[in-house]
């Protein structure tokens, strides 16, 4: 736009004859009267002034009936200030003339009046040149002090002479000394104020437009050549008589003639001057004249398109964004400037305004004195192009103020980048419109400005924020992640120091943080640590702190917080340890209907299916009162190790008392810190994040305004459970050395114990109140992997007792007993199975028995019982069978004795704790029993139980196996024991034999006698050790000692009962016959069914035989011996208590030693004995012991 | 010969900036910041036209002291912005132009690129040197 030949034509010589610049013109101003307001003496408040300035301002357009009937729309303008020199230009245009000038004062004396006049009268000296009229308004004291006022016209020739002067004016001679002062109260509403300023205005038009017609009627040939104020050296010389000359002054005049007629609302005469004019100077080269008088026919067609175009009125770009520019034009004239246009010839079409626009300027560059009227006309065709909407010559506009170079203060710098900003903004270009704020910002503060103005300097970088996508709300800001970093940083540090350097270093820290806040992913780490130093000397001005600042303009700053120094690496909140966990007590299902799993989630939400808010709710529970940990993950990214302080956690929700922690962290190395503070309420807690005391900055650090990539929940809701107390438990016994198996993090201590097989212990445990709420409810249970039946052999706890320490207040401690018995299988496991009992002691009866029962099936028989007797142990012993397999080495065992306990507000809302003592107890072996046999004992009602029992102590044992009996096996030696025992009595077999004639099994009859005879040898023996080592005693018992069916017919009482009596004589036990050969002697039996049922089908045998001692029993007796009478005999039917008879005899022929069997067998059940004749011996009762003959 | 290259995204925040004296990016970023609002400008004067104009080269936007600035728009509202030194007479509107599709076609393998998130500053080396070899005219 500029013209290449700019500067040619001016003369580089002549002095620049500066006006100030008025940026604030429209084109519309052409045609305004200028009329100066001022504001004189100090007794008049700024803002009251301020306020008549805006009610005079509103007052921009009268009307006003010509002569000739017309009416004329006059426009005005108010200034508040006008440079004199600015009247130079008045030639050139003549709206830069200054034609009225309205003063406001206030008095309160006489004096301060005649000052006001004073001053007043010295503006119009001032303006003399071309001011046509000037009013004063004047507020005098109120109410009593106005009267004398009002008389100062009458009373005029006693007051001060200047004063008289106005008065006397004002009232009478508005001729030669136009000042007319109007008297004001203060508080009244000077209601005649517009219609006086009317006048004013309509005294001016008449000056003016008598001046016009003055003008219009003079011969153009002869007119003299108007001059802009720095053409004046140019003409020296020059032919002023040449007819190019004349031309020029016919020209200009005409163009004056424009002016003049704009001015004084005769719109259509003045587009016929300007245009005349145009023609003219171009024909004559007069570029400088040509250029405004095509800014005249701008202004003027301007005028007509868009004679509302105003100041003050805001441009709503974006509303008429869609409509198209020459449509908003031609809608927006009201129909009488619409039928003006028509008429006009001259005026432009809006497009072309631009274009002429774009000409004059072309044409004022020429000169290098006319910048600032090529700045002004920049300005105002930019205005122009808003008006029209056209966006990009408007910014091609404005960018052409920037090239023209002017002598301008630094103030006038400023102002014009100011306005160049807020023509950019009116435009939509936010961008240009911050990057003129901050440079007129630089401005304010740049060295060739004498005096500094930081605090306007960083009011302009505030408003340039938003163009470079700034927001000072950190959150916002971290939000949108917009914008250019790199210009972001300079910003903000520029913004830094002109806050310092104001004074305000409140705010310096806070944009410094902001700074550190939004932008470290931007900075390098040079720069993160620069930063870093100079926020920690900033803030030791002004410690920062998170609330909101705000400043005079009312602008509120929002808190920035230092989030990523230190980066939060984790935030985990933690639960208690598990013992201090409160848990539900347990309470009866609650009936949710036949479904135990629904896959339909009501109330939505199933499709996302973890979304970040569900996660947030963390599933375990905090205590009131009770320390809540929350665990950190902090790096220090700076360079230096860097001093955290008053570390402490943001909750929300629940009263929370939070722990300052003090943390120096080393650079870049993960640190972990725990926040600790106690809930003093309960209910639902937030936790939202921490805040921090770092570089001087306290900083609320909250989780939704970390980064987006940390992933954390906005927040994370904690239960908080009313107070609980806490136990402290204690043992009397050392703690274990290893926690094995039992792996629950519930245990607290621990106990270990080493017992030998059968001894028993007590252990102390104490439990101690440690809170400040006493316990009121508490259960004690004793877990382990054990079946109920065995763990309770081994562990033993009395639940009834512990209800009576109940409750236990603060403090206080109670204590718990716990039994300990090492419980054992003393039995060797494969003794039964295969009796390794030498054969000596063995009964005859044994070989006897072989013989009498056919081979074979036999064995199976015993194995198939064994089997099942086997299982029939372990349904006594249980889960000891495993435990106990590598018998006879030591084994531990592992329990667990659970406390549950609550009291208080805790148990109220059904919270408990648990904790749990881990138990070990180590089981020694100390004895067993290797292998056991049973013999008939001499008493017909006993029999001996004869055990091997070996002693794995290390230790001499002292071993009691009968009330009376003692007897010390030394360590790792075993000795055998005969006990002699009661027999099974029948009363407790009675119950069998009642089944018997029923369809069961053999062998299940055995298991139950088998069964209900250990048990009676495990009730009657009891074997006591003592080792003399140790001092350590214990019990041995048989429990589920297994006999044969052999033993068992010892072990039980015959259900029979015999009387054998020979030769007329009882048999006494262990008694030996002792008869000659060939005595005959008389064998008289009878059997007595002591059971409660009938025996049938008995069939009593006496059968003889030699026992040789060696294991062979003989008994082909035929040569040997003779009977008499049946040794057989068969019982169709024994009724119980009946007595069943035989009687025989017997002759030994020759010497020896013999023995008798006498046997009553019954068939097991019928059926069997019908398919099965060999399988006869069911039953088999012996009469014992034998009886044995020696013959001589 | 052009001085500074920029890629701007959608949202008028710089993806990927160049210039040859690495000193002045800053005053460059300033100027290419303020030639966006010509470009919104032309964009949504563009909309205002109705048909969507399949011309993507914008022209000159601005033309400074010392330096012009160029602006090409993609469909997909990427800004690449070019600045020539107002000296050089050399470069026409041609070279330009074939300049602004040589770093579209760059801008597309880039974005083709699987470990290139869209959206994020471009900081590929081997784009960086291709696009200043389209700057300097050496491709």
């Amino acid at each position: 736009m500029r013209s290449s030949v700019s500067y040619i034509l001016s003369s580089s010589t002549s002095e620049p004859n500066m006006s100030h610049p008025d940026y604030d013109q429209y084109s519309h101003d052409h045609a305004a009267l200028l009329v100066l307001v001022k504001h004189i003496g100090t007794q008049l408040k700024p803002k009251l002034f301020s306020k008549f300035f805006d009610r005079i301002n509103k007052l921009v357009n009268v009307r006003i009936t010509d002569s000739t009937g017309a009416v004329r729309n006059i426009l005005i303008r108010y200034v508040k200030d006008h440079p004199v020199e600015n009247n130079d230009w008045g030639d050139f245009q003549t709206h830069r003339r200054l034609l009225g000038l309205i003063s406001l004062g206030k008095y309160d004396c006489q004096q301060e009046l005649n000052e006001i006049c004073r001053v007043h009268e010295s503006f119009k000296v001032k303006y003399n040149t071309t001011l046509f009229d000037s009013r004063c308004i004047l507020f005098g004291p109120t109410k009593n002090s106005e009267s004398p006022t009002d008389e100062n016209p009458v009373s005029s020739s006693s007051g001060d002479s200047e004063h008289s002067e106005t008065t006397i004016e004002k009232f009478t001679t508005p001729s030669n000394f136009k000042t007319r002062a109007l008297f004001y109260e203060i508080t009244s509403p000077c209601s005649d104020l517009e219609s006086q300023l009317n006048e004013f205005v309509n005294s001016l038009f008449w000056v003016l437009d008598s001046k016009r017609v003055e003008r219009s009627r003079e011969k153009l040939e002869r007119v003299s050549l108007l001059l802009a104020p720095f053409e004046k050296k140019d003409f020296v010389g020059l032919d002023m008589e040449s007819r190019n000359n004349k031309k020029r002054c016919t020209g200009r005049m005409t163009k004056h003639l424009g002016d003049l007629c704009l001015q004084t609302g005769m719109l259509t005469e003045s587009l016929n001057y300007y245009a005349q004019a145009a023609e003219i100077l171009k024909s004559v080269n007069d570029w400088l004249w040509l250029g405004a008088a095509y800014e005249g026919l701008c202004a003027s067609s301007a005028l007509v398109l868009y004679p509302d175009m105003q100041r003050n009125v805001p441009l709503h770009r974006n509303a008429s964004l869609q409509e198209g520019s020459p449509r908003k034009s031609s809608q927006t004239p009201p129909a009488i400037g619409l039928g003006i246009k028509k008429s006009i010839s001259n005026a432009l079409v809006p497009e072309d305004i631009s274009k002429k626009y774009r000409e004059a300027i072309i044409h004022y560059s020429k000169y290098q004195n006319a910048g600032i009227i090529e700045t002004e006309a920049s300005f105002k065709a930019a205005r122009i192009t808003v008006e029209q909407n056209h966006a990009l010559q408007a910014a091609s506009f404005l960018q052409n103020v920037v090239y023209i170079n002017l002598q301008l203060s630094e103030q006038e710098k400023i102002q014009r980048f100011e306005t160049l900003a807020e023509l950019y903004s009116q435009i939509g270009f936010c961008r240009k419109a911050a990057f003129c704020l901050r440079l007129a910002a630089t401005r304010y503060v740049s060295p060739q400005n004498q005096a500094p103005n930081w605090g306007r300097c960083y009011a302009l970088m505030l408003q340039s924020l938003p163009g470079h996508h700034l927001n000072l709300d950190p959150v916002e800001m971290r939000a949108a992640d917009q914008g250019w970093p790199a210009l972001q940083i300079q910003l903000m540090q520029e913004l830094v120091v002109a806050a310092r350097r104001t004074g305000h270093s409140a705010l310096a820290t806070r944009h410094m943080t902001f700074l550190l806040q939004t932008m470290w992913p931007h900075l390098s780490s040079t720069e993160q640590k620069e930063l870093a130093v100079q926020l920690q000397s900033l803030s030791a001005q002004c410690e920062g702190s998170p609330v909101p600042l705000v400043l005079d303009s009312g602008l509120v700053v929002p808190p920035a917080n230092l989030t990523d120094i230190p980066i939060c690496a984790a935030f985990v909140p933690k639960d208690l340890q598990p013992h201090l966990r409160p848990r539900r007590i347990e309470c009866d299902k609650l009936d949710t209907g036949p479904f135990l799993f629904t896959p339909i989630h009501f109330g939505g939400g199933s499709l996302d299916r973890r979304s970040r808010k569900s996660s947030s709710k963390l599933d375990f529970l905090w205590v009131q009162n009770e320390v809540c940990e929350v665990q950190l993950k902090l790096v220090n990214p700076l360079p230096f190790e860097l001093k955290v302080s008053n570390m402490r956690l943001l909750t929300g929700g629940a009263v929370f008392e939070s722990v300052p922690e003090t943390i120096v962290l080393p650079p870049d190395i993960a640190t972990s810190l725990t926040l600790n503070g106690w809930a003093r309420e309960s209910g639902e807690l937030e936790l939202s994040g921490y805040s921090t005391h770092t570089l001087g900055v306290k900083s609320n650090c909250r989780l939704r305004h970390m980064p987006v990539s940390s992933n954390y929940p906005p927040y994370y809701k904690v239960q908080v459970v009313p107070a609980l107390p806490l136990l402290e438990v204690s043992t009397s016994f050392p703690p274990s050395v290893s926690f094995s198996n039992f792996h629950d993090e519930n245990t607290v201590t621990s106990a270990s114990v080493s017992l030998y097989h059968g001894e028993s212990t007590e252990c102390i445990i104490t439990l101690k109140n440690a809170s400040e709420v006493p316990v009121e409810m508490l259960e004690i249970e004793i877990n382990s992997i054990l079946e109920p039946s065995l763990q309770e052999q081994i562990f033993r706890c009395d639940n009834t007792e512990i209800n009576k320490f109940l409750p236990i207040p603060p403090g206080e401690s109670v204590n718990v007993t716990l039994y300990f018995h090492s419980v054992a299988n003393f039995l060797a496991p494969n003794a039964s199975v295969s009796p390794t009992i030498p054969q000596d002691m063995s009964s005859g009866m044994f070989s006897s028995m072989n013989t009498s029962i056919p081979g074979g099936s036999i064995p199976s028989r015993f194995n198939s019982s064994f089997r099942s007797s086997n299982s029939g142990q372990s349904s006594i012993a249980g889960g000891l069978t495993t435990l106990f397999q590598q018998q006879p080495s030591t084994s531990v065992i592992e329990g667990q004795l659970k406390l549950k306990y609550s009291g208080a507000e805790g148990l109220s809302s059904e919270y408990c704790r648990t904790c749990s003592v881990f138990l070990m107890l180590e089981m020694l072996p100390s004895l067993q029993v290797t292998n056991w046999d049973v013999l008939p004992a001499e008493i017909h009602s006993q029999f001996y139980l004869v055990l091997d029992i070996a002693n794995l102590t290390t230790q001499e044992m002292e071993l009691q196996y009968t009330p009376m009996k003692t007897m010390l096996i030394e360590g790792n030696e075993s000795c055998r024991v005969p006990i002699p025992v009661d027999r099974c009595p029948l009363s407790k077999l009675t119950g069998l034999y009642q089944e018997l004639n029923e369809d069961s099994l053999d062998s299940r009859n055995e298991i139950d006698v088998n069964k209900i005879c250990s048990e009676h040898i495990t009730d009657l023996v009891d074997l006591r050790w003592h080792l003399l080592g140790t001092d350590n005693r214990g019990i041995a018992l048989l429990k589920g000692i297994n006999l044969t069916l052999r033993m068992l017919d010892i072990v039980r009482m015959s259900p029979l009962n015999w009387e054998v009596k020979i030769n007329g004589d009882i048999i006494k036990a262990q008694e030996e016959i002792t008869c000659e050969a060939g005595d005959c002697l008389n064998l008289k039996m009878s059997v007595i069914n002591s059971l409660q049922k009938t025996l049938q089908q008995l069939t009593l045998n006496i059968q003889f035989y030699q026992d040789y001692e060696n294991g062979t029993l003989n008994y082909r007796m035929d040569t040997r011996l003779a009977t008499t009478g049946c040794t057989k005999k068969s019982v169709s039917s024994l009724e119980p208590q009946a007595k069943a008879d035989h009687e025989c005899n017997v002759i030994f022929f020759t010497p020896g030693y013999y023995k008798m069997d006498i046997q009553c067998c019954a068939p097991e059940s019928l059926t069997v004995t019908r398919v099965n004749t060999l399988l006869s011996t069911g039953h088999i009762w012996r009469f014992t012991p034998t009886v044995s003959f020696q013959v001589n | 010969m052009a001085v500074c290259a920029a890629i701007i995204g959608k949202d008028n925040s710089p993806k990927f900036f160049v210039t040859i004296n690495p000193d002045e990016e800053l005053q460059f970023q300033y100027r290419v910041l303020s030639s966006l609002d010509i470009v919104e400008d032309k964009l949504n004067s563009g909309v205002k036209g109705g048909a969507d104009t399949k011309e993507l080269y914008l022209g000159m936007l601005l033309s400074l002291e010392a330096h012009k600035i160029y602006g090409y728009v993609t469909n997909t509202k990427i800004k690449f912005i070019i600045v020539v030194d107002s000296t050089n007479m050399v470069l026409r509107d041609n070279e330009i132009r074939s300049m602004f599709r040589k770093i579209h076609s760059e801008y597309a393998d880039i974005v083709s690129n699987p470990f290139y998130i869209p959206g994020e500053p471009i900081s590929s080396k081997n784009f960086t040197t291709n696009i200043k070899n389209i700057m300097t005219g050496t491709v």
